[in-house]
């Protein structure tokens, strides 16, 4: 099912469209486009406060849940009109039809070089009056860009055709002629047919805002519908973008046999609305995409016999900044890295034979085989072993250790595999409870315990898949892991003090979403790259989305801030201020409990302490002291502590 | 607790009782050698600070400063109070027997009372620790009882007994849960013993009620309980770390906070080092990293010259880290900051990132933070909702968005911080529905199948009592890849030169389903194999060309090449389906079909050589690491076959024509491989044959290595020699 705008296919949908944006996009400034949507949401913090209870959660179109198992590069090819009624400037000053194009091709081929560089982009416009193609055998088609991956020289060859001087360079190169669309869509399947890679996706979207472009030639329209139909039975889906057209854009004269149809009769309205791809287009997304790949396929086994084909997959990995490749400082030309281990004395070259592994314990060097230390980790062959079940109140949530990953079954391995997997999956969750299974990932792994949790598919309206049927494997911590700590005991709040949180937490609600924060450091990093690839002055700004939108926090919150401060710290209380604790720490003890803070002068206590004679002062004198100075955190009471005969090193509770 | 160290004298009873045993069972001497052994050894793979002395009784000697006349007689301090080092290991191994003599348990308390007071005067203990390894069996003389508990409260010195019997009444073997089964009745018990022993007992329990009067007998273990709790290496226990920050909200509410890492993956403190394998001195080997262009003479380049660059579509950018630290992104640095809050239901485990979870408290000693961070999580646990903040470690670190939950125990408050992804750290694949696939949907009786199945595999029941008892808690397991990694080590440096001994058997019962479970399922399980039929689809071998073992995108320097390699391979598997037999050395998998030919003999060994060996001139032709690989199998596979054959000669005539070769066709990268896979002439060793001697051998493949540093030949573009090099053969 293909739905939309499908930039990024092959089964992953790198992006959930975020919810309830402003749609007329397209005709907006790009500084105000570009942005994520999702960014646009967290800025409109009323909207995201309010958004929370409203149960409308809109799932983008772009999604498709056809073979998710697919390989190879995806392609895309621009089909754009270049006749003259493309250059037409709007009213008022508004971009043209071809400006605006310019745009959305600008912002494919760079998201594209980010998420998935390696995929295929070509730029053909077509009604020219220059030619300029393969073998020249088409009139009124010029190539600007062959089937190709993108790169920036292709960024700036488009930044050239935008805006005013982009027409003008438009008119000089290519001209405005006649049209052929058959003998457009005829070049573009060449140029499919030219590339030696395989491909898992070919997609052609036409750019136009002609519904008739060859103005009732019945000859060419049969002859473009004749191509297109030829197009599509080799695999390419043909899209749509028509564009604004005084008079409106009739789908029906001639384009509706020329696209790809669509799979659902509810997509037919999505078809004829191109704002909403276009501004899908235009969204600019720098972040890698993912190829669904499962990242083991194993055997669960519920006993010795009954073993469960599965994949297992990772649904969120860390990103990080994609690799440096090492370049030769005089050419730029990247450069190879040899490692060699050699013998220090004879300088002769060591073979993997020649050389072990050691650890010092207990000063004494144990030996062992390289085999050996990869064997030592061998456990039992890589598999699921299912030890039993547990309600899902026995996993708490901090049995956590690393991102967990899911499963789904592998029926093509195991025939059976998705009917028990199913029942499995359906009686887990129906029962709410997980099953426990020992899991060794890979070879020469060793083995950690995983809870299976059961995660029922969620479809939204239009059917789509939401959430996906399966197991979400969370990895549970060994007794290693969990490390004891001294639970500091404080005093509970009291109701009152508690409520009045209460209200600055239902002030500041919003409806959280996994996928509306994006890493800052990830982001300002390829900004930088475009900039320095793109020759720009400085790189586009990055919005960070995790910083508290601290202002609009303080408006929200008004006086409950004060009210809560009143509430919990007496008047000469700063959090703020460095604790008067940082020179050494005082043992927690009775911390909990009023006492007055302490500053007697500091020389003067710190006097007794070096002379050893704190212990003189009687208590009561000391808390006297305290209730005079009161700002410091000493804990007095730890002065009862002092052994008659003044300090020794352990004493605990002395602050200096 | 880490940072704290202990002072422990381990007591053990080597009389002649102690080597009694029941046919068939291990006599006790053995077990409480056991005991030691994996006590110490854990001290030694800790790497405590802990001072550890071995006091021995019943020995037929004597050694120890009370002894006097016929006093405290049979009682050795076999070492004393330091921490221990391996040698103690290899010293219990081989020198701990058991001897033929009797002395009074007692007495050797006494001693070793003696031994910690003395040898602990003037050092810092945090604790003092006596562990008794004893059956009870010499006669005990209750003199002096009473002075001697008052001494041992007096000096804080804390009692551990390790009988090869449980004490009757109150056993407490029930604590292990686990593993119980697995060591059915234990070695003489509660009724067989000897009057001294009941004697004996009565002494021990009177004084370790007296000690502490709640939880003494507690500290009374069985030889086999402590066997199976002391294989367990030490958990790995790391001093937390304080983190003080604030936690803010807006610009003027900010509380006082401090987290520590609660639950983190631990790793081992060591990693392993090279060493040379003759020497097993790690100075002995050196690594380098060289860099070189890539071009045919891979001109070396040095590391000055070097630059980074990133991969921006089709173009590299050179980006130098000057400019990248300029232009990154900067922070405040350490913080703690809410976003906003949210609904707990909307933040779920499967959804947290990173690999740890970080426990938040209110600022030390400081209550005003106390009551305002309990306010905080007492709204969040009251209103169900979670505080999505802003993270950063310090300015160095990069933030994080995460998710501080309430965590509300008896005895304490905080919030447990977790880690939530970036859109970046996303992918959000759909897999095909489950529900709506008629041939994937269960029936019935399988879904009721399935429901036994649970019901007989639940591992959290309720006892008579209404308490629920957990069968197996994964966190209460110790890692055990550390367990086995220990144990390896031990028995390598105990045992040198023999080979690593098989898992522990209590680690692998520890890993399985407990008995109980394993019993219940049986029938539900072969209920479930009825109703689910599964059937492993039967494919056709996939073939393993070098391309899939050694990862496709390894390199893919030419796209286009790529695809044809890949078509080539689908054609072949084609070909192979038709397999029938192998009457030559094809291209798909040249190394199996030079096997498959040899075993025939269908054709003549200098043959299938030739064949084989033009398949490899054939792949290095395409200068692709794939196709490197590929080369590699089938050099090995001749080597292999040629070894196994005793004909040295083609193989080695072919290799040293090879080398010759390399320079000129530019080939260094694939000779690399060939010498980091020891791919060598075959020598006199393995092969009589052979003209080629062992150090010659050696030498071949080193001496090349030299001659490219030295001077690296200038490119000849002529890779026209490949025939003349076939020619040779």
């Amino acid at each position: 099912m293909q739905r939309g705008v499908t930039l990024f296919t092959s089964g992953d949908k790198p992006f959930r469209k975020p919810p309830a944006i402003e749609t007329k996009l397209v005709r907006t400034c790009e500084a105000a486009t570009e942005k994520r949507s999702t960014a646009a949401l967290m800025a409109e913090w009323n909207t995201y406060y309010h958004n929370e209870d409203e149960e409308e959660e809109q799932e983008e179109g772009e999604q498709s849940t056809g073979d998710y198992k697919l390989t190879g590069r995806d392609s895309l090819v621009f089909l754009i009109d270049a006749s003259k009624e493309m250059f037409i400037k709007g009213e008022d000053g508004e971009p043209s039809n071809f400006d605006m194009t310019m745009q959305v091709v600008r912002s494919v081929y760079t998201s594209k070089i980010i998420s998935s560089h390696r995929d295929l982009v070509a730029l053909v416009f077509y009604g020219t009056e220059q030619s300029k193609n393969p073998r020249n055998s088409f009139k009124h088609v010029y190539v600007y860009h062959d089937l190709d991956e993108p790169g920036a020289k292709r960024v700036q060859d488009v930044d050239a055709l935008r805006e005013e001087k982009g027409a003008k360079l438009a008119a000089e190169t290519m001209g405005s002629g006649e049209t052929s669309l058959g003998d457009a869509l005829w070049c573009c399947s060449n140029l499919y047919s030219d590339i030696k890679l395989r491909l898992s996706h070919k997609r052609l979207m036409i750019f136009t805002c002609r519904d008739e472009p060859h103005g009732g030639d019945s000859t060419k329209d049969r002859q473009a519908r004749t191509k297109a139909s030829d197009l599509k039975e080799t695999g390419v889906v043909i899209d749509l973008m028509h564009l604004m057209k005084p008079g409106g854009f009739d789908v029906s004269i001639f384009f509706r046999d020329i696209v790809s149809p669509p799979e659902d009769e509810s997509e037919l309205a999505l078809q004829l609305e191109p704002c909403q791809k276009m501004e899908d287009l235009k969204k600019r997304v720098r972040a890698k995409e993912q190829k669904k790949r499962a990242i083991a396929r194993l055997k669960l086994c519920l006993g010795e016999d009954i073993k469960v084909a599965v994949g297992i997959y990772a649904n969120a990995v860390t990103a990080r900044k994609p690799g440096a490749i090492k370049l030769y400082r005089e050419t730029n030309e990247p450069v190879r890295s040899k490692t060699r281990t050699f013998h220090t004395q004879t300088g002769s070259l060591l073979l993997p034979s020649d050389i072990k592994k050691a650890q010092i314990y207990g000063k004494k060097k144990i030996v062992m085989e390289r085999d050996e230390v990869d064997a030592i980790k061998k456990f039992d062959d890589p598999g699921l072993i299912l030890i039993g079940f547990k309600p899902m109140e026995s996993l708490k949530l901090h049995h956590y250790v690393r991102p967990s990953l899911f499963l789904y079954p592998e029926e093509d391995q195991v025939k059976g595999s998705a009917c028990l997997f199913s029942a499995l999956l359906t009686k887990c969750s129906e029962r709410n409870v997980f099953a426990l299974c020992r899991c060794i990932s890979r070879r020469n792994v060793p083995p950690r315990f995983v809870a299976l949790v059961p995660q029922e598919e969620v479809v939204d309206e239009g059917k789509v898949q939401n959430i996906p049927p399966g197991f979400n494997v969370i990895f549970l911590p060994y007794a290693d892991d969990i490390r004891t700590l001294d639970t500091p005991q404080f005093p509970s709040a009291s109701q009152t003090q508690v409520d009045k949180m209460k209200e600055i937490v239902s002030k500041l609600r919003f409806k959280y979403r996994s996928d509306a924060f994006e890493n800052p450091v990830i982001q300002q990093h390829y900004r930088n790259l475009e900039a320095l690839a793109l020759d720009m002055m400085a790189p586009e700004d990055t919005d960070d989305l995790i910083m508290p939108k601290v202002d609009q926090i303080d408006d929200r919150l008004g006086p409950l801030v004060q009210d809560f401060k009143d509430l919990v710290y007496p008047s000469y209380y700063n959090p703020d201020s460095k604790p008067a604790a940082k020179r050494k720490p005082a043992n927690i003890g009775g911390a909990a409990e009023k006492k007055p803070k302490l500053e007697v002068s500091e020389d003067e206590l710190k006097a007794h302490v070096q002379n050893g004679t704190l212990g003189k002062l009687t208590v009561p004198v000391l808390k006297e002291a305290c209730k005079l100075f009161g700002v410091r955190t000493t804990g007095l009471d730890k002065v009862h502590g002092i052994p008659g005969g003044g300090l020794s090193d352990n004493t605990p509770g002395l602050l200096f | 607790m880490a940072g704290s160290k202990s002072a422990l004298v381990l007591c053990m009873d080597v009389g002649f009782s102690m080597s009694n045993s029941a046919p068939g069972e291990e006599p006790p001497f053995e077990l409480a050698k056991k005991i030691v052994q994996k006590f110490v050894q854990r001290q030694v793979f800790a790497e405590t600070k802990d001072e550890v002395a071995l006091v021995l009784f019943g020995t037929d000697s004597t050694q120890n400063p009370l002894h006097q006349d016929d006093q405290y007689q049979h009682i050795t301090i076999y070492r004393h109070l330091m921490v221990a080092g391996f040698e103690l290991l290899e010293e219990i191994e081989t020198q701990l027997r058991p001897e033929s003599q009797q002395a009074d348990w007692l007495d050797a308390l006494v001693v070793c009372m003696d031994l910690l007071k003395t040898e602990t005067d003037g050092k810092k203990f945090d604790r003092l620790n006596i562990v008794f390894l004893t059956d009870l069996n010499s006669p005990a003389s209750a003199d002096n009882l009473d002075a001697m508990i008052e001494n041992l409260k007096k000096d804080g010195i804390t009692l551990q007994f390790f009988l090869p019997f449980p004490v009757a009444d109150n056993d407490k073997e029930g604590g292990g849960g686990r593993g119980e089964h697995q060591y059915p009745g234990h070695p003489g018990t509660g009724k067989g013993l000897s009057k001294e022993q009941k004697n004996s007992r009565d002494i021990m329990k009177h004084i370790m009620l007296n000690l502490d009067e709640d939880e003494g007998l507690e500290e009374i273990y069985t030889f086999r309980n402590a066997i199976e709790q002391l294989s367990m290496f030490k958990r790995i226990e790391r001093r937390p770390m304080a983190w003080p920050c604030q936690l803010t909200i807006g610009s003027s509410l900010s509380i006082r906070i401090v987290g520590y890492k609660a639950v983190t993956e631990e790793k081992l403190k060591k990693i392993w080092f090279t060493v040379d394998a003759q020497t097993n001195q790690k100075d002995d080997v050196k690594r380098e990293t060289v860099y070189c262009l890539d071009d045919d003479n891979e001109t070396e380049v040095q590391k000055d010259d070097i630059i980074q660059g990133f991969r921006y579509g089709s173009d590299i950018v050179p980006f130098s880290k000057v400019d990248q630290e300029q232009m990154k992104y900067k922070h405040d640095g350490k913080c703690f900051a809410v976003l906003g809050f949210a609904k707990q239901s909307t933040v779920r485990h499967h959804q947290f990132m990173g690999n740890q979870v970080l426990k938040i408290f209110a600022g030390r000693d400081d209550e005003h933070a106390g009551v305002a961070l309990s306010a905080v999580i007492r709204a969040l646990d009251e209103l169900n909702m979670v505080a999505i903040v802003r993270y950063a470690y310090d300015r160095r670190c990069n933030p994080q968005i995460g998710a501080a939950f309430p965590c509300i125990k008896e005895d304490y408050q905080c919030l447990m911080y977790f880690q939530m992804p970036f859109t970046e750290d996303l992918r959000q694949f759909t897999f095909p529905s489950l529900e709506n696939n008629k041939k994937f949907t269960p029936s019935d009786t399988q879904l009721s199948a399935m429901d036994s199945l649970i019901d007989s595999m639940m591992l959290v029941e309720e006892d008579e009592n209404g308490e629920k008892r957990d069968l197996l808690k994964p966190h209460h397991i110790p890692n055990p890849a550390f367990q086995r990694h220990f144990q390896c080590l031990h028995h390598r440096g105990v045992n040198p030169g023999t080979p690593l001994p098989p898992i522990e058997p209590w680690l692998k019962a520890a890993l399985e389903l407990p008995e109980v479970i394993r019993e219940r399922c049986q029938v539900p399980l072969e209920e479930m194999k009825k109703n689910f039929p599964l059937t492993e689809v039967e494919k056709k071998k996939k073939l393993k060309t070098s391309a899939q073992i050694f990862g496709k995108d390894a390199d893919e320097p030419d796209a286009k090449k790529v695809k044809g390699d890949e078509e080539e391979e689908e054609e072949y598997n084609l070909a192979d389906i038709a397999e029938g037999s192998v009457t030559s050395v094809g291209s798909v998998d040249p190394a199996r079909d030079f096997c498959t030919l040899i075993k025939k003999k269908s054709l003549p060994f200098g043959e299938v050589c030739q064949q084989l060996t033009h398949r490899i001139e054939q792949f290095l032709g395409n200068k692709n690491t794939q196709y490197y690989m590929k080369s590699i199998t089938c050099i090995q596979a001749f080597r292999e076959q040629s070894v196994k054959l005793g004909k040295a000669d083609l193989y080695n005539s072919y290799l040293q024509s090879l080398k010759r070769s390399i320079p000129n066709r530019g080939l260094q990268v694939f000779w690399d491989l060939l010498v980091q896979d020891a791919l060598t002439l075959i020598s006199k060793d393995e092969v009589e044959g052979s003209t080629v001697s062992k150090s010659e051998a050696n030498q071949f493949l080193v001496a090349e290595e030299k001659k490219e540093e030295t001077a690296a030949p200038p490119a000849a573009e002529d890779p026209g020699d490949v025939d003349d090099l076939l020619d040779m053969m």
